[in-house]
């Protein structure tokens, strides 16, 4: 069977989301090498810009999803 | 004492700074569960606006001026972020996001045609249900003060 190139989209998709929830499974165990999204988002978070723009980041997501 | 040496439950390294939902005090939790409350309350309500309109701008508006404001004037205790990453761990994030903003790249670069959708073309009409738009809110709410906290 040949996928239609929208399925092979949303696959990709699937796919890349699939790959980050089992990468956070993977750095939630213990003595993993990988950080956890929380690790990571506040290692950028430290300086007072990383902050900034992690916050507006998450913000524009609110307003890109639920305004628009 | 023998016991001396062995670390009791505050010695524990990140123990104070650990987010409870449910505090040790009565006050604490009668807040919390009033917070709690008021921000369901509010997704809900927000989870009724219609698209493109002021009301729905506001309802996105408040939340982030009040996180704002927390962060600024009432930050809370922070968890304290990790000295350094492990550089191979944090590659296989990087892959990952970077294929994220690709894929969703190449779907705008092509103008989200229906044979190539944008991420947003896809989750757009998942939102459409009042009750999971709500509870989209509501998750964004809490990982804009799990934000907060870090």
């Amino acid at each position: 069977m040949i996928m239609s190139t929208r399925a092979v989209t949303i696959a990709g998709f699937v796919l890349v989301i699939a790959a980050m929830f089992l990468l956070e499974f993977l750095a939630r165990r213990p003595g993993s090498r990988i950080p956890t999204v929380g690790q990571w988002l506040g290692y950028l978070m430290r300086p007072r810009i990383g902050r900034v723009l992690v916050l507006l980041g998450w913000w524009w997501l609110g307003w890109h999803y639920f305004a628009r | 004492m023998a016991t001396d040496d062995v670390p009791g439950e505050s010695d524990r390294a990140g123990r104070r700074s650990e987010f409870s939902l449910w505090p040790a005090s009565r006050k604490n939790r009668v807040r919390t569960a009033v917070i709690g409350i008021v921000v369901v309350g509010y997704a809900w309500a927000a989870g009724a606006t219609e698209p493109f309109s002021t009301i729905s701008l506001v309802c996105v508006l408040i939340p982030g001026v009040v996180l704002a404001a927390i962060a600024v004037a009432w930050p809370p205790e922070r968890i304290p972020p990790p000295e350094k990453l492990d550089i191979t761990g944090m590659f296989y994030w990087v892959i990952a996001v970077a294929a994220l903003f690709e894929w969703e790249a190449s779907a705008w670069k092509d103008d989200s045609l229906p044979w190539h959708p944008s991420l947003t073309d896809l989750i757009n009409p998942l939102l459409g249900p009042h009750i999971v738009k709500s509870a989209a809110i509501l998750l964004w709410i809490l990982v804009g003060w799990a934000l907060v906290r870090r």
